[in-house]
């Protein structure tokens, strides 16, 4: 008898596995339960495949979208459908990082308690940290090009504008060519970032070279290098530059002879620490992932990559995150859509990202932004505001080259780190810079007014 | 919060109270000592896992075996032991049993020892420390639970259907209520004290009446029916468990009717969801499998003596072979992995052989492998496996998982209320999804206190084998566990993709005649298995004498 007392331990061992399922599921459940509810098979929920319950609107409660069993009601105002599509989503459910899909569960009301029990079936709010304003006045500064606008207080991480073009409106029939209305280049993009990568190279110099007090480059404008007698091209012959000077003017030639001496392993490890080469994740959103090669045994390439061309590619989520911790003293913010409703997010506060950068390479940085407007962009054409920022444009092989705009503002009231791509905009300084100000003065309009 | 006040004092009781092993003799060895004898069969030997241990290079690990055969005498059996076996001096003979009596002289391996009855005194010591253990919880607080839920139910059900619940489904839950009361009253009254695994039982038989009822309440009369049926062979099986001679001479003819059922479900059977498991007898429809569930353990299962026979392990190999090749020709793949999980571990608590059973298992896996090939329902299954989600899985094979998964979720704790359910929209939500379909109407917490109550009953199988009588009874428990969890697993793991759907059911909760019936059935093997003073109609009530 005894033995079979001790063999009966396979009972038990049977017992612990359904009782380890039991507590898998219980973990699946938690965490994707809101996921599985908001499923268009759920006909409590759906009807028509539609979301039948809850609203979506901005952070000043302007209604965005309710969601009825008659079907989805956008906003009145034309603009503010298409300036927002991206965000709020549709109802087909094409653009999957929209809040329609993302957050079906909070729409629905569903929480681990209740479920979705709710006797009124008018699901809930969910506020988005964008506002209304900024993303029209963003989509109406584009003007019908293709490009992104983001901008999110590098503080709080709440996202502000989200603009992505093309666009359409989502209150009639998708549009016939659904790849690019439906792309979300903020989020999903990734694209060459030109001479905005200079940031990150410049990151590399200020904490790998320590001479770089001494660095000095002639530039004559054409910037001949190696055998074949490669030119790396400016448009004006800037002279002899040092490594602060080279920054304000964007000097390819300095910044290519820089990229040689930091060499394709500095440049990679640097690039990884400030996040541009891997994705963000935040409110169940993954951002795209940049992608970048740096030879270490071709230096024409490596230099191209230094400066933001050959295979460079950028998301502007993870950029403007990376202005964001430059603006904070090296430390980034997780970005997030959502206003914090509950009482918990209150308590758990801003969620960090860890440090791209030391305090002191993001205070060196800083200011050589700040030099870049004062030297170059001109602080007259930033009234009201502490502007530091690089501009970029980006030869990808169209007719026109791609206008970047990227920076933060550093005034009390308006923390906001922002990112500008015009698709064949021509010159950063002169497409990009102005929509980043016209969003800015728009949201610190707003902050004026509350 | 009421059904979790049940099921928590029941599943606290079970756990809790344990059985104090009544002592049948005393065996007395030379300068060696006095050991009490707490089981009706045991192994002398010189194995530290022999149940009366003689340490002594000279006796065989197992050296023989010493079974009850009434108040007086011993039967003892030589296992074939290096040295032999000799009483009052007669060398015994390996192939035969022998009855003893109390002070017969048996030698092993040189060591003289004798068997003797308890005295009076140390019977009534025993006793009173019986009676010392942890009583049984009183059933009347939690039939009053279960009946005010069962109240709550149909007052839900009536709220969330309105028109469509019929006069039958309301008075089956009446009628299960009054069964209830009527049952615990009469044994009450016979002297008997554990019911936990009753009520565990008619509560998640209630949660069957309500699923049933919310699908279809035209079917719910016909399930209480079945359920009716289920505890009166309980009934029956726990008074007839109790003589174990006269069940083990009750096994070949079960062993044949099993047969014939198989056969009969494999030549007339029905197809239903792609599995032939189905047989009708005029308007009557049954799965004649889920009946040979019952007489399976009961063959699987042997007394120690029967474990030392070879003739008996082969029969009943031969005979799991039998059942599982039936099953694979009726394609019923999900029930034929549950006999066959089940014979693996009986088959290990009979010989101990772990590494035979590595070997069966991973034999039947290629064997489950070459099935993909051939079956390409199952096949589909499996690459669904983990993949529900996908795009191009959702509608197609995960249809069913990713809805039990949504909607069940959709319940929250709390559940919408019985009847307030869609996932009965999806074919098999009362059976093969009921997981879901219980969390959907009735909460996440009581959709897993289900899945405790199943764990907590196969623990109670393991914990009693310490004061068990007979391996055939320890056996029977734990065979029965094993078919209730692994039918769970499969049940709930399937529908919520942890493993392929399999379409088996959950015992006591998915709607099904059968089913239900077999549940209550196999109740019995818990039942005979509670050692706890005067707790189980499957075991004789104590005689008077002892007090």
């Amino acid at each position: 008898m005894r033995k079979q007392e001790r063999r009966a331990w396979i009972c038990l061992a049977l017992a612990l596995v359904l009782f380890g399922g039991l507590c898998l599921f219980t973990y699946r459940y938690v965490k994707d339960g809101s996921k599985w509810v908001g499923h268009y098979g759920n006909t409590q929920i759906f009807t028509d495949g539609r979301i039948n319950r809850g609203t979506v609107t901005d952070r000043h409660d302007e209604v965005l979208l309710h969601c009825t069993p008659d079907g989805l009601e956008y906003s009145g105002d034309w603009t503010t459908r298409v300036s927002t599509v991206h965000a709020v989503g549709d109802g087909s459910g094409n653009i999957a990082s929209g809040a329609i899909n993302m957050f079906a569960g909070q729409l629905i009301g569903y929480d681990l308690l209740n479920g979705t029990y709710d006797t009124t079936a008018n699901g809930k709010k969910i506020q988005l940290t964008i506002d209304a304003n900024a993303n029209r006045v963003a989509y109406n500064a584009l003007y019908g090009r293709t490009g992104t606008v983001g901008v999110y207080n590098w503080k709080t991480g709440e996202i502000l504008c989200m603009v992505s073009t093309p666009s359409f409106d989502p209150a009639y029939e998708a549009p016939e060519d659904e790849g690019s209305y439906y792309f979300n280049n903020f989020l999903s993009g990734t694209i060459t970032p030109g001479s905005t990568f200079k940031l990150v190279t410049a990151a590399s110099v200020i904490d790998n070279m320590e001479d770089r007090g001494d660095f000095s480059f002639e530039c004559d404008g054409v910037n001949e290098y190696g055998d074949q007698g490669t030119e790396f091209h400016d448009v004006y012959e800037h002279g002899e530059v040092d490594f602060r000077e080279a920054l304000a003017v964007s000097c390819n030639g300095a910044f290519g002879e820089l990229s040689r001496k930091l060499g394709g392993k500095t440049l990679k490890k640097t690039t990884e620490q400030v996040g541009l080469s891997k994705s963000l994740e935040f409110d169940g959103i993954e951002t795209a992932t940049g992608s970048f090669s740096f030879p270490t045994d071709d230096d024409i390439k490596l230099s191209w990559a230094g400066i933001g061309q050959a295979d460079d590619l950028v998301n502007p989520c993870s950029m403007m995150v990376y202005m964001g911790a430059i603006a904070n003293g090296g430390e980034a913010v997780q970005p997030t859509l959502i206003k914090s409703t509950s009482f918990i997010d209150e308590i758990r506060g801003v969620k960090t990202l860890g440090k791209y950068l030391s305090p002191e390479t993001a205070a060196e940085l800083k200011e050589m932004m700040k030099n870049n407007v004062v030297e170059n962009y001109g602080e007259d054409n930033f009234p009201g505001m502490d502007m530091y920022a690089k501009s970029g444009t980006a030869e990808t092989g169209g007719d026109d080259s791609d206008a970047w705009f990227v920076g933060f503002t550093n005034d009390e009231e308006a923390p906001y780190a922002f990112v500008v791509w015009v698709k064949d905009g021509g010159s950063g300084a002169g497409a990009a810079a102005p929509i980043a100000r016209q969003v800015i003065q728009e949201l610190q309009a707003w902050n004026y007014y509350e | 919060m009421l059904a979790a006040y049940i099921l928590l004092i029941a599943i606290v009781s079970l756990l809790t109270t344990r059985a104090t092993p009544e002592i049948w003799g005393y065996f007395m060895v030379e300068d060696g000592g006095n050991f009490p004898i707490t089981h009706w069969e045991n192994v002398i030997g010189r194995s530290k896992s022999a149940d009366l241990n003689i340490p002594l290079a000279t006796v065989s690990n197992n050296q023989a075996l010493l079974t009850r055969y009434d108040e007086e005498h011993w039967v003892y059996k030589d296992l074939d032991s290096k040295n032999g076996s000799f009483i009052n001096g007669r060398q015994l003979d390996s192939s035969k049993k022998y009855l003893i009596e109390p002070g017969d002289e048996i030698v092993t391996g040189g060591v003289y020892s004798t068997v003797t009855p308890p005295s009076l005194e140390e019977t009534q010591n025993n006793e009173v420390m019986r009676r010392m253990d942890k009583e049984p919880v009183a059933p009347w607080k939690i039939l009053l639970a279960i009946t005010m839920f069962q109240a709550m139910t149909v007052v839900q059900l009536v709220l969330g259907m309105g028109e469509e619940i019929t006069v039958g489904a309301v008075a089956s839950f009446v009628i299960l209520s009054i069964v209830m009361w009527a049952y615990v009253a009469f044994f009450k009254a016979m002297g008997r004290k554990g019911f936990e695994m009753e009520m565990i039982a008619f509560f998640m038989s209630t949660i069957n009446l309500a699923v049933t009822t919310s699908f279809d309440p035209s079917n719910t009369f016909k399930e209480l029916v079945a359920l009716l049926l289920g505890v009166g062979l309980m009934i029956f099986m726990c008074i007839y468990l109790r003589d174990l001679e006269r069940t083990r001479k009750l096994r070949p003819m079960l062993l044949a009717l099993s047969a014939v059922a198989l056969l009969v479900n494999l030549i007339f059977g029905r197809a239903e969801f792609g599995a032939t498991n189905w047989i009708s007898i005029g308007s009557l429809q049954m799965q004649p499998s889920e009946i040979v569930k019952i007489a399976f353990i009961a063959i699987g299962a042997g007394t120690l003596e029967e474990l030392y026979d070879k003739r008996n392990t082969v029969m009943y190999a031969i005979f799991s072979l039998f059942c599982l090749g039936c099953l694979a020709l009726m394609n019923d793949f999900g029930t034929a992995l549950i006999f066959f999980a089940t014979y693996l571990v009986v088959s290990f608590l009979r010989s101990g052989d772990f590494s035979r059973m590595i070997l069966t298992g991973v034999g039947a896996l290629a064997m489950g492998l070459m099935a993909l090939r051939f079956k390409p329902h199952i096949a589909a299954r499996f690459s669904a496996w983990g993949h529900v989600w996908d795009p191009e899985v959702v509608d197609a094979a995960g249809y069913q998982q990713t809805r039990t998964m949504s909607f069940g979720a959709g319940g929250g704790m709390l559940g919408l209320g019985a009847g307030n359910g869609s996932l009965k929209g999806v074919v098999a939500s009362n059976t093969d999804l009921v997981f879901g379909f219980v969390m959907e109407e009735w909460g996440y917490i009581i959709a897993v206190l289900l899945v405790l109550c199943i764990i907590t009953l196969s623990l109670f199988a393991v914990m009693s084998i310490v004061a068990g009588r007979s391996t055939f009874y320890t056996i029977c428990a734990c065979g029965a566990a094993t078919m209730f969890m692994v039918q769970t697993m499969l049940n709930v793991f399937g529908s919520i993709d942890l493993f392929p759907l399999t379409g088996v059911t959950f015992p006591f909760v998915s709607t099904g005649g059968t089913s239900m019936l077999a549940s209550w059935a196999m109740l019995a093997y818990f039942k005979a298995s509670d050692m706890r003073r005067d707790a189980s109609l499957a075991v004789r009530k104590e005689e008077v004498w002892h007090a």
